[in-house]
């Protein structure tokens, strides 16, 4: 995964310190998972200002919770899980959800564009939970254990979703490009 | 095996069969640009994360926990005024309660006869669980007004409001269960009532909607 991941132990132990109101270890909870939360919010809002209030938010409920952790599964995934949850509900207290560009559907892929930004535009049009977990294993380079745990899925649904969105912007892209 | 361009699907599921759909490939244009593109896509996808600097983020959290963490302890420095005021209060009350007692003593309860205070604490502790015991009652009349709705829907809303109940559910469940380790804990309780609001208001919410 990528830099800044935590080990289980040192998770473990910034959370027993943030428990105590150690804010420096709450800070380096925050360093590790910021970016990637800032990047996911924005996936689901499509506003950065929306998702930083989104992501402010749940680390507020992050550090407010630190006390019911299990590390059964890890730091991370309940951290997401959180993430998500204030995504949803940022999204649907301000209608951009449905609206964002990403869950719109949008007009045909123009077939002079390039791939990445065909792929952005596409991903708008494939189903949502598959798009969630191309996103989560894709682009923020979670493993699928590890988008399992966040998105409460088995193992083979987070695989069988990534080849399924795939699938879907493969059509998508190969259609707009004869 | 006869590799024909209708089995490129299944080799891109099958990764034993990717070596046939290159061979394949290496005769057929849209087959080629089909495993190109299937393969570019993962490549690509790291591209797509969004970064932007956000200096002001981090300060705003650690405000905010900050002012959370004061508000929570005793008042600081008005506490040398308010605590001299205190002192007396408890001193005339000390005083007058040995009297009190002194006038009208009683036997000494038995051992594991509650005090006072821990009748008080125990007292809380019941409101608390009956309040509890109401919002999920509340709940499950509400889940059950929702569910047929919830379930038939497959728009993104409806989507989105499946997956945070079920997200809910589980931070309820860790909640609840760190709670059943400690209940008299203040912070759990309200986190967990806190919880049942949110689960409460969702359900409202999905249940407005649909109206």
């Amino acid at each position: 995964m990528a830099a800044g991941r935590l080990t289980a132990r040192s998770d473990a132990d910034l959370i027993e310190a943030s428990k105590r109101g150690d804010l420096s270890a709450f800070e380096e909870i925050y360093a590790a998972h910021a970016g990637r939360m800032k990047s996911i919010a924005f996936h689901l809002l499509a506003d950065r200002a929306d998702a930083e209030d989104a992501v402010q938010e749940a680390f507020l409920k992050i550090y407010r919770a630190a006390g019911a952790i299990e590390f059964d599964s890890g730091l991370a995934p309940w951290i997401y899980r959180i993430l998500l949850n204030c995504c949803y509900d940022t999204g649907r207290k301000r209608q951009r959800l449905a609206e964002s560009p990403l869950a719109a559907e949008p007009a045909a892929i123009p077939n002079n564009v390039p791939l990445q930004m065909a792929i952005r535009h596409a991903l708008g049009r494939i189903h949502t939970q598959h798009r969630m977990v191309f996103w989560l294993f894709e682009v923020e380079g979670f493993r699928h254990s590890e988008v399992a745990a966040i998105l409460e899925i088995p193992e083979g649904t987070s695989k069988k979703w990534l080849f399924e969105a795939k699938r879907e912007l493969k059509r998508l892209l190969t259609e707009s490009c004869p | 095996m006869t590799f024909d361009c209708k089995d490129l699907e299944r080799a891109l599921a099958v990764p034993e069969l990717l070596p046939d759909a290159r061979e394949h490939a290496k005769v057929c244009d849209v087959c080629r640009r089909e495993l190109w593109l299937w393969g570019e896509m993962s490549a690509v996808a790291p591209g797509l994360r969004e970064d932007w600097e956000t200096p002001d983020l981090w300060p705003n959290i650690r405000q905010t926990l900050v002012a959370q963490q004061q508000a929570a302890k005793p008042r600081g420095w008005r506490g040398s005024f308010d605590w001299r005021m205190i002192a007396g209060i408890a001193a005339a009350l000390t005083i007058a309660v040995s009297i009190f007692m002194m006038k009208y003593s009683r036997p000494t309860p038995a051992p594991g006869t509650p005090r006072d205070s821990d009748f008080l604490t125990e007292q809380t502790l019941k409101e608390v669980e009956q309040t509890e015991a109401a919002y999920r009652a509340s709940i499950d009349k509400l889940t059950r007004l929702a569910q047929p709705r919830l379930s038939a829907a497959e728009n993104p809303v409806a989507v989105a409001a499946r997956e945070k109940l079920l997200v809910l559910d589980s931070e309820i469940d860790s909640m609840r269960s760190a709670v059943n380790h400690n209940r008299f804990n203040t912070q759990l309780q309200a986190g967990l009532a806190e919880m049942y609001r949110d689960k409460q208001d969702t359900l409202k919410e999905i249940l407005q909607r649909a109206q």
